[in-house]
């Protein structure tokens, strides 16, 4: 901006009080037309500059002005003076907001660009299902017991009432590694060994690998099972059934039901298999549960009487129950994972996005 | 196993609706799976479990019904009418092997018509899936489907002298079953034969040559028990498996057979037109006693269910289902239990026949139903024990591997021999165990090293297109042992490859020194200490690899290293003994941090390739100025300004005072002393 040359300081003729007032008018129009920190430089330079702004050169005449005449001159210039000082200020403050504002938008970026992700790493299904039902059962009481993969025929089968030449022995169904040696069929012989080396009362979980000469879309040669075994003066039926309801409502929901129907297995006297009411129709029968309402979900029974001897507990002063279930097929319905294969396969993709 | 609700409805008034019917047999132990509508008739699909032979037949589960419904059983005609001969003067029994055949009873029955059976008849056996054959053959079948007791009819001709005898066959003998099939027997097999040759397997399968046919004018009727053991032995060793010798595996009823055989002589008569000759030739082996006893007490019963049950019910349901109740006391019965579950009810060690009253609280609880007994929780306070130190270190293990970043897997514990003898393992002195009937070659012995399976794991992966591959597995492996089980140690097995992320997330090229920073991270966090040793080792990279040990041990606990055989980008595996991390409870305590701040300072050292760092650390930390608390490797530059054959390793130091801040000049005048050590001991001399 160059100004309007009549306001020049050469130029300047008013020597008037009412003149020098109508410079505030143009400085006024001047202070319009700044439209930035350049122009509003130029305009402080050419009112407010000390040696040749408009006001040292008004003041600078003061001496020029007849004596009656210099109290109203200078009064006029002071004010011009007020008047410059406070455009210039305020000027100023609103071009440091826009400068402000303009280095924010420079500044500014996309939020919606995606974070950076940390490592985050994954534990198996498997574990964590592990994890939530060791979880529940110590909240209980239990304590967690182990035992080893490859098992003596004896705490596998022979100890667990299982007649050397019962069909319920099926072979086709263990792998063995010769001699008596075999890898379990289910997390039972632990249940003998923790009998073996302790005297009750007796509370444990038994979770652990287990393997069957079995291999197709519903059946993995490896899997997971977990047990629990209950060994007391007075342990009664009823003890099974409530444990297992407390069990069930917390792992699924608590509206779960529970339902015993007799079966057989050798080491438990009387047995039952447990069905749950069916997470798919919540019990009103669907072609998951074959319209029954119920899904069969695992084992239980008191334990054998036979087999509680065999331990050295007298079973005619103790009684106990156990129950054992199947960890993989909880962790594919928790997960929604379709067929046990996918489980083992260990595609990052899948483990990945198991959240526990 | 299937059952005709028509068939059943002979013997007891069945409830209208089968639905009903079938939910009551599945909750007292008889799960109906199916149940099909079939003409006028519903087939129920019935799972019955191996310890009741007894149930598989009509008779055996309308006895259930009757006790569940509290109506009565309607038991079959069989008193045939009988000729003034004698069956003994026409058959002849002998029993050479007692153990395998404790019974046996033979009915004679001449003149009969073999022909089509009657419509009544083939309806039944075609209701459950069998084929009628001829009115002979289909009466056998009834009976055995009624009663469950295994039947054979011989053609009495074919018979040679009319003498069955019961034996284990000789060795080269040979008989053709009524399959056509020849087969070879040897010592091991119980057979029928008659004064010459085998006629029939016995508990199994008749021969071909004495087997009924048209012209067959009198039968030989056989009803025997056989021995569980000797049935399983011989229908294992040929492969066979029958109706017959599914009952006999199990435990038919060996008091069955007297009543089994005249039902059918009743049968003959009736649709054969056969002559039942008098009485029944019946063999018993010396002491043959399928009696067994025991006391049940009501207040035992109810405290050991839980539950209040009456001894009405008791009475009526036991009673019902065949076990005699004589009572011994207030509250209490000696009881016998029914030939028929004689194999279900295994005696106690002492005394002799006696057997558990838990077998009768069974049978008792499964007529009460589980529905009906309330639930409880057991009034066993605290706790059974803490978690044990193997228990607390898997669980750190895991999270810390979880935390790096690594994803859980979990590998079958066989695995390919090929595999096994691929890569190392912890035991190289050792031989992967053999599995007798693994389910191929790829899973046939048991894994020494978790290394083999998650090599594949990754491979999967990588097949499958993923640019990066982290994972890890806690697991046993397998050391054999001379005579007891295998060794089983915990192994933490780590696999990674491939690039992380994108020049947006700051790409990582996984290498080798990702691994061992996870291993180094993991030992802090155990409280351990390890060290890393060059080695060469089987599958892989030779200068790549490294054999880890507790830090001055001597034993290998560990190794690390660069997979050797490549397809696409390079992987890097671990393996480390479980058993190295400590007890679960080391590593816990923290240092408080000083008030005052530290001072950085670093400084470059030129030195030889063939100085390794573990020399320089550990001469660093052997020098090691006061208030030096840590100090680590910045950075390693080869290339333009450093000598051929050597490295310039960069390398940081915090200094940090409990009592006061450092000065600059007194940091400057320690570092000054320690370079020059470093630099006399190690500095590059061209």
């Amino acid at each position: 901006m160059t100004g309007d040359p009549a306001a020049s300081p050469e130029a300047l003729t008013p020597n008037t009080p009412e003149g020098i007032a109508g410079l505030a008018a143009q400085l006024d129009r001047e202070a319009e037309a700044v439209d930035g920190r350049p122009a509003w430089e130029e305009l402080r330079l050419r009112w407010a500059g000390r040696k040749q702004g408009i006001v040292r050169t008004l003041l600078a005449r003061l001496n020029e002005v007849e004596p009656a005449a210099r109290r109203a001159y200078g009064q006029a210039v002071n004010s011009l003076k007020e008047h410059a000082e406070r455009r210039l200020a305020e000027l100023d403050e609103t071009l440091t907001a826009r400068e402000k504002e303009a280095a924010r938008q420079r500044a500014a970026i996309d939020v919606t660009l995606p974070g950076r992700r940390p490592s985050v790493g994954s534990l198996h299904p498997v574990t964590l299902v592990n994890q939530e039902m060791e979880e529940i059962f110590r909240a209980m009481g239990y304590s967690v017991a182990e035992g080893p993969d490859a098992e003596d025929d004896y705490y596998n089968f022979e100890k667990l009432n299982f007649p050397r030449d019962h069909p319920a022995r099926d072979t086709q169904d263990t792998f063995f590694l010769g001699g008596s040696q075999l890898l379990r069929t289910h997390t039972s012989p632990v249940q003998i060994r923790t009998m073996l080396s302790r005297k009750p009362p007796i509370r444990v979980i038994c979770p652990g690998r287990v393997f069957r000469h079995d291999n197709d879309l519903r059946h993995s040669p490896m899997f997971h099972q977990i047990e629990a075994l209950v060994v007391d003066k007075g342990i009664t039926v009823g003890h099974l059934k409530g444990t297992l309801e407390a069990f069930v409502k917390r792992l699924f929901t608590p509206d779960t039901g529970v339902r015993l129907r007799p079966s057989f297995f050798p080491f438990t006297e009387p047995s039952a298999e447990v069905d749950i009411t069916c997470r798919f129709c919540g019990g009103q029968g669907c072609e998951v549960c074959s319209g029954s309402g119920w899904m069969e979900i695992m084992g239980c029974g008191m334990v054998d009487p036979r087999v509680l001897a065999g331990c050295g507990i007298d079973p005619d002063v103790y009684s106990g129950f156990a129950f054992g279930l199947g960890v993989d097929r909880v962790a594919m319905a928790r997960y929604d994972i379709p067929n046990i294969r996918i489980l083992f396969e260990n595609d990052e993709r899948l483990l990945r996005q198991v959240h526990g | 196993m299937l059952f005709s609700r028509n068939w059943l409805a002979e013997y007891v008034e069945l409830p209208a609706d089968t639905a009903e019917l079938a939910r009551r047999l599945t909750l007292a132990g008889l799960a109906v799976e199916t149940m099909e509508a079939k003409g006028d008739d519903f087939v129920l699909d019935i799972d019955v479990t191996t310890n009741r032979p007894d149930c598989m037949n009509h008779l055996g589960v309308a006895r259930e019904i009757a006790v569940l419904y509290d109506r009565p059983l309607k038991r079959p005609p069989a008193a045939p009418a009988e000729t003034s001969e004698a069956a003994s003067a026409a058959a002849r029994v002998r029993i050479e092997d007692p153990a395998g055949c404790p019974r046996y009873v033979a009915r004679v029955i001449r003149g009969v018509k073999v022909g089509p059976s009657p419509d009544w008849l083939r309806r039944r056996l075609e209701s459950i899936g069998l084929r009628s054959i001829n009115n002979v053959v289909d009466i056998t079948n009834f009976v055995l489907w009624e009663t469950g007791q295994p039947l054979h009819a011989f053609d009495l001709d074919k018979i040679a002298e009319g003498t069955i005898v019961v034996r284990r066959a000789r060795p080269g003998e040979r008989l053709t079953t009524l399959d056509g099939q020849d087969r070879e027997l040897d010592g091991e097999s119980l057979i029928i034969a008659d004064a010459e040759r085998p006629v029939a397997l016995a508990g199994v399968m008749g021969g071909l040559e004495s087997e009924v046919t048209d012209a067959t004018r009198d039968i030989l009727l056989e009803s025997a028990h056989f021995d569980r053991k000797a049935v399983r032995v011989t229908a294992r060793r040929l492969g066979m498996h029958t109706d017959a010798s599914h009952r006999f595996e199990r435990g038919a009823d060996p008091e069955a057979c007297a009543a089994a055989a005249s039902r059918a002589a009743v049968l003959f008569a009736e649709l054969a037109g056969g002559t039942v000759l008098a009485g029944e030739v019946d063999v018993r082996a010396d002491g043959a006693d399928w009696r067994r006893h025991g006391t049940l007490e009501l207040a035992r019963l109810e405290g050991f269910a839980g539950a209040e049950i009456g001894a009405a019910d008791v009475e009526r349901w036991l009673g019902g289902l065949g076990f005699e109740l004589e009572p011994a006391g207030a509250g209490a019965w000696q009881v016998t239990v029914p030939s028929w579950r004689y194999f279900d009810f295994e005696p106690r060690p002492e005394p002799p026949h006696e057997v558990y009253p838990q077998d009768f609280y069974e049978e008792v609880l499964r007529i009460h139903g589980f529905d009906s007994i309330p639930s409880a929780l057991p009034a066993v306070s605290g706790s059974d024990g803490p978690r044990t130190p193997v228990q607390i270190r898997r669980a750190r293990v895991r999270r810390h591997l979880a935390s790096c970043g690594y994803a859980e897997a979990i590998n079958f514990a066989f695995q390919d021999p090929a595999a096994d003898a691929a890569f190392p393992s912890l035991r190289p002195e050792t031989a992967a165990i053999p599995l007798v009937n693994p389910l191929s070659e790829r899973y046939s012995v048991m894994r020494r090293s978790l290394i083999p399976n998650l090599v594949e794991s990754a491979r999967f992966n990588q097949r499958r297109g993923l640019r990066a591959v982290r994972l890890f597995e806690v697991a046993t492996v397998f050391f054999p042992r001379e005579g007891e089980l295998p060794d089983q140690p915990e192994h933490l097995g780590v696999i990674c490859g491939g690039r992380l992320g994108t020049p947006w997330d700051r790409e990582v090229e996984l290498d080798l020194f990702d691994l061992k920073g996870v291993i180094d991270t993991l030992a802090e966090e155990m409280g351990v200490r390890l060290e890393a040793r060059p080695a060469t080792l089987p599958g892989l990279l030779p200068g790549n690899t490294a054999a880890l040990f507790t830090a001055g041990g001597t034993d290998l606990i560990g190794i690390f290293g660069r997979v050797e055989a490549e397809e696409g980008y390079p992987l890097y595996v671990a393996e480390i003994a479980m058993a190295a991390l400590g007890e679960g409870r080391e590593g816990l305590e923290v240092e408080a941090p000083s008030r005052f701040p530290g001072i950085e300072a670093d400084f470059t050292l030129t030195h030889s390739l063939d100085t390794s760092w573990e020399e320089i650390r550990r001469a660093t930390a052997e020098q090691a100025p006061p208030d030096l608390v840590s100090f680590g490797l910045k950075d390693r530059y080869r290339g333009p300004g450093v000598p051929e054959g050597a490295v310039n390793t960069t390398m940081s130091f915090l200094y940090n005072s409990r009592e006061r801040s450092l000065t600059q000049d007194e940091v400057n005048e320690r570092q000054s002393v320690l370079r020059q050590e470093l630099e006399r001991r190690f500095g590059w001399r061209g």
